[in-house]
């Protein structure tokens, strides 16, 4: 997951994020972009496969599976959150 | 390429395309003649050196008066977002949106500077409830 500190968006995904990991016992590895230029550069290396799934940006809160290349991007329900983590 | 213009009148400097038909400040007409950067750096007053995160929001908000959109009236997010648009300012040089992240390709980024073009996004276009990726601003 890619998130921002200041990003109210991420803000609201993280307690799904929590739920998810304890439900369904799925670890996100969450990257904080603004913050930290090792996680900016992560996120900016997959910018071809995430930018069309994203408005042609790169945005936050951004969810990401680099072994599928499956991308979830944005504020959604938890249930979406959760069928795409479990794909 | 933009370029600066200067009115010949009022020393009113413009950075566009072309140079306006009327001068805003002092009303005469075709009286830009195009300057370089670094003498248009030279005649902008030095007064304000740097906006206060109030001082940005009542900006935005005197922006959106008389526009179909407005400042999200929830207080406690505008206040993350200016957080964030402050923070990258900091550390990045320029308002950027904290709910994106630059590309590194300087014209590409300047899209994300706060307040930024955002009726042309998915996120506004034709919706009823439409607003911002970040959600700072939202239509009334």
């Amino acid at each position: 997951m890619f998130h921002g500190r200041e990003c109210p968006h991420c803000k609201n995904m993280m307690p799904y994020v929590d739920k998810l990991e304890e439900e369904e016992r799925i670890k996100l590895e969450r990257l904080e972009v603004w913050h930290d230029e090792k996680n900016a550069d992560l996120m900016r290396s997959y910018r071809e496969i995430l930018a069309p799934k994203c408005g042609g940006q790169l945005r936050t809160p951004t969810f990401f599976d680099p072994e599928t290349n499956d991308v979830l991007c944005g504020e959604v329900e938890y249930e979406k959150l959760k069928e795409w983590a479990k794909k | 390429m933009k370029k600066y213009w200067r009115c010949f009148v009022c020393n009113d400097i413009h950075y566009g395309l072309n140079p306006p038909k009327v001068c805003p400040t002092c009303l005469a007409e075709n009286a830009y003649v195009e300057i370089c950067a670094a003498e248009a750096k030279r005649i902008i007053p030095d007064t304000e050196t740097g906006f206060s995160k109030e001082k940005f929001l009542e900006a935005i908000e005197t922006f959106t008066e008389k526009n179909e959109f407005r400042v999200n009236p929830d207080r406690e997010k505008v206040m993350l977002l200016l957080d964030g648009v402050f923070n990258n300012e900091q550390n990045h040089s320029l308002k950027y949106c904290p709910c994106r992240l630059i590309t590194k390709d300087f014209v590409e980024d300047l899209k994300l500077v706060c307040p930024c073009n955002f009726q042309i996004h998915e996120t506004y276009k034709d919706k009823e409830d439409g607003e911002c990726w970040c959600g700072l601003f939202i239509r009334r």
